[in-house]
């Protein structure tokens, strides 16, 4: 057997450069010389061809994974409506809720597999915007009306579901849903999310078994408030519970109740910027949260602990007395919500289920005025552009937001108050802790709701949110509310 | 005899030769062309864009992109949260350094003398660094909470007047942060001042316990100077890790209270994400970036300096 010889890459060249240097004539130390150096050239050269032969074949690769990861506009056609897997991002509702939820959803579509997945609210911004930019995202995601996760900053990533929803509702469809909601989440014309459920603040939640132990009553005056938190400091327990850091910004629903109350229509006009935050009732405003840290409304450490998961699971624990949340939180007036989020906070399964009840916010200034709900239209589930599974996706988003059944679901699991026409709660069908107390107070904050004129968070930027954090953050840490209200009227002035 | 002359004058032409081909054309640039295009492909090209998102203000997901030229630089001059960052960042370093350094030293040379039970401190120093901050931050968190364990054991033993919410306090809050930062690094120090304490002869140090040298002695004259290498590297390391500092404060105190824990980390990511102003939070990491090189040449540029005194 004879192994052959192949020519390699610089045999033609070597050759040439033979012939070349026969034809020249040379001497022969400097043909040596000659030869060796052209030889050498030749080397790198071919050298240099190999390496760039490889880089552009590794650029080219590497461009084509780069352009893979970049996941551009997919051009797939949405697959079945009825059929496939898809995944929900969302910071609301709990586990138990969206369980409950997808159950239902499954029952009329059981071949759309949906997957849930709760992102902690601080970070939801943060985990959203790659994962979308990527081909990796969600299927469904959900959108605030405002914020830092608005419709707005997430509708380059969302499908417009206008035609969906014209075809599910009819031409009419906004007539038959809450129309902040269909505003909120239109963006440039198209419609970017499905509204799914409101939401109000300005209420405080009361554990009524503490104030029954002691024999108090839930206060409604400044004067009351403190007598009650005196009785139940005395007794171990903190009172009103706040958490002031992180940058979920619950504050900002105590300082609105708290103008309300010093003077109605001022918050709304500084957020509308018709007023400035350094207006007289808006620095009062300040003057009573701070007032309420000295004169032991607020517990102490409030600026160094955190909403979610300090106070709410102090609160639910049995541990804390008060605490200002919104209307999501009547889904622990609920057996099955209740035991979901003890369990969730290493609570003991045998610990006492705690009534919770919602009251009106405490005339705090003392001049006698009412003490409103505001609210905003909760969220919005927002479909990929890119899914894959993009027609499923719509059937989901739509099903639970703008069906009857879906939104019987969401009523009946009291996280968040229903967006379409006509559905409330069945309370007949929710094992409330306490049904004799909760039920009135509940169907009362409803009817409130209904009457709310105010927004809670829609047109509050993300800036001016921050800035009301620090604002409120700096009195309770005692400075001064002079100061802390030009720090928030900067924030607003940078933001517009 | 021309060969002879030609054996004799060819090396000279050839090395002018070889040295002018090897200024045309480095010997090695071929194999290592791809990876130096590689790395500066994704490396120096993010760093370019981010030094370019730097000149814009923009939300980071909007096609809207407005080019401000420096004003981002010129918003961080006047935004008392980037000085703050800057003064908490300097007071981490030299505080964690300067703790790190002595803790650090002081294991070292214990585990060095006949300790009992030598390797079950060593493990026992060694257990935070492998520890996740995102295992311990909650319980830091726990313990330092107003119903936390701190303030529950100084009113089991009466002194419930010292109790104190401890993350309220600005300053507490950032000593806290700086203990954690210790406590987790410690180990690491130790280690390599364990290492660099075996490099020095034992003769030396037996010779100067001959002449009557004390502990104390042996360690400012003898180990101190001789684990300078390490001591520079060590400080190196503390002030680009301090410039980089994010998991503890983001997961302890999240910043606060009032941006009292605030470092350059959790500021971009507040800046960037929170708040969805990218191109601040880009210039803020380009300061970053300037801060972490100008602080690694300046530590290595004195312990040089330093070193040739001692010489």
């Amino acid at each position: 057997m004879s192994l052959s010889r192949k020519p390699g890459p610089c045999a033609d060249a070597e050759a040439a450069s033979d012939t070349a240097r026969i034809s020249a004539g040379a001497a022969p130390h400097e043909s040596s010389v000659a030869q060796r150096r052209k030889r050498s050239r030749l080397r790198r050269a071919s050298l240099t061809r190999r390496a760039a032969r490889t880089t552009i074949a590794v650029g080219a690769l590497a461009s084509v994974g780069l352009t893979g990861c970049g996941g551009g506009a997919t051009s797939n056609n949405g697959g079945s409506a009825t059929v496939g897997n898809i995944t929900w991002w969302s910071w609301t509702p709990d586990n138990d809720l969206a369980a409950r939820e997808i159950a239902a959803f499954n029952k009329q579509y059981p071949q759309i597999k949906v997957t849930y997945k709760k992102v902690p609210i601080d970070n939801y911004a943060a985990i959203l915007k790659p994962a979308l930019a990527s081909k990796d995202g969600p299927d469904v995601y959900t959108v605030n009306a405002s914020g830092r996760f608005s419709a707005e900053a997430f509708a380059p990533y969302a499908y417009d579901l206008t035609s969906d929803v014209k075809r599910l509702l009819g031409d009419d469809w906004q007539s038959k849903v809450y129309a902040d909601g269909a505003k909120a989440f239109t963006v440039k014309g198209r419609l970017v999310a499905a509204e799914w459920a409101k939401v109000g603040a300005g209420i405080v939640w009361i554990n009524k078994g503490l104030f029954d132990k002691y024999r108090l009553q839930p206060p409604q005056t400044m004067g009351d408030w403190v007598s009650v938190c005196r009785t139940f400091r005395a007794n171990g327990h903190g009172c009103l519970r706040e958490g002031l850091a992180g940058t979920s910004g619950f504050v900002v629903d105590t300082l609105h109740s708290i103008a309300d109350s010093v003077e109605p229509g001022a918050w709304k006009a500084a957020v509308d910027g018709q007023k400035k935050w350094t207006d007289p009732a808006l620095v009062q405003s300040l003057q009573i949260l701070q007032t309420m840290s000295k004169n032991g409304i607020l517990d102490e450490g409030a600026v160094g602990i955190q909403q979610y998961p300090d106070v709410n699971n102090a609160f639910l624990s049995g541990k804390v007395p008060m605490v200002q949340m919104g209307t999501w939180y009547q889904q622990y007036a609920t057996v099955n919500s209740l035991t979901a989020a003890l369990q969730g906070a290493g609570v003991a399964q045998d610990t006492e289920k705690i009534t919770i009840l919602p009251i009106a916010f405490p005339d705090i200034a003392g001049k006698g005025n009412p003490s409103p709900l505001f609210a905003d239209p909760d969220a919005g589930q927002s479909v990929n552009a890119k899914s894959k599974a993009r027609n499923a996706a719509v059937t989901f988003a739509l099903w639970l937001g703008h069906t009857k059944e879906g939104q019987q679901v969401v009523a009946d699991n009291m996280d968040s108050f229903p967006t379409l026409t006509g559905v409330a709660p069945n309370f007949d069908s929710i094992q409330l802790v306490n049904p004799g107390l909760q039920r009135p107070a509940l169907q009362d904050v409803s009817e409130r709701l209904l009457q709310a004129t105010e927004a809670r968070s829609v047109g509050i930027s993300a800036a001016l949110n921050q800035g009301i954090i620090d604002g409120c953050q700096a009195v309770v840490s005692g400075k001064s509310p002079s100061d802390a209200a030009a720090t928030i009227q900067s924030a607003a002035d940078s933001s517009r | 005899m021309t060969t002879t002359t030609n054996e004799v004058g060819a090396p000279r032409v050839r090395s002018s030769v070889h040295r002018r081909e090897r200024l045309r054309s480095p010997a090695g640039l071929p194999w290592i062309l791809p990876a130096m295009l590689f790395s500066v492909g994704i490396l120096y090209y993010c760093l370019l864009y981010t030094g370019y998102i730097s000149t814009l203000d923009w939300d980071g997901a909007s096609p809207l992109q407005v080019n401000v030229g420096a004003a981002n630089y010129a918003r961080m001059l006047k935004d008392h949260v980037f000085w703050g960052s800057l003064w908490h960042t300097a007071a981490f370093f030299v505080v964690t350094f300067t703790v790190q350094v002595a803790l650090g030293i002081t294991f070292a040379c214990l585990l060095h003398s006949r300790l009992y039970l030598r390797t079950l401190y060593k493990v026992l120093i060694f257990i935070p660094v492998v520890l996740s901050t995102a295992t311990t931050a909650p319980v830091f968190r726990q313990i330092f909470a107003p119903d936390g364990e701190l303030n529950n054991f100084l009113r089991a033993v009466g002194l419930e007047t010292l109790a104190h919410p401890w993350f309220a306090n600005g300053t507490i809050a950032l000593i806290i942060i700086m203990g954690v930062q210790i406590w987790q690094s410690t180990g690491v120090v130790s280690v390599l001042y364990f290492a660099a304490i075996s490099h020095i002869e034992p003769d030396v140090i037996e010779a100067a316990r001959i002449d009557g040298a004390g502990n104390m002695r042996i360690i400012s004259s003898i180990v101190w100077p001789g684990v300078r290498g390490t001591t520079i590297a060590i400080a190196i390391l503390t002030a680009i890790g301090s410039l980089k500092t994010f998991d503890i404060p983001f997961l302890i105190t999240g910043g606060g209270p009032s941006y009292a824990t605030e470092f350059f980390g959790t500021q971009i990511y507040r800046v960037s994400v929170s708040l969805s102003q990218v191109g601040y939070g880009a210039a803020l990491s380009v300061v970053l970036l300037v801060l972490a090189i100008s602080a690694a040449i300046v530590i290595n540029a004195g312990g040089r300096r330093g070193g040739r005194a001692d010489v």
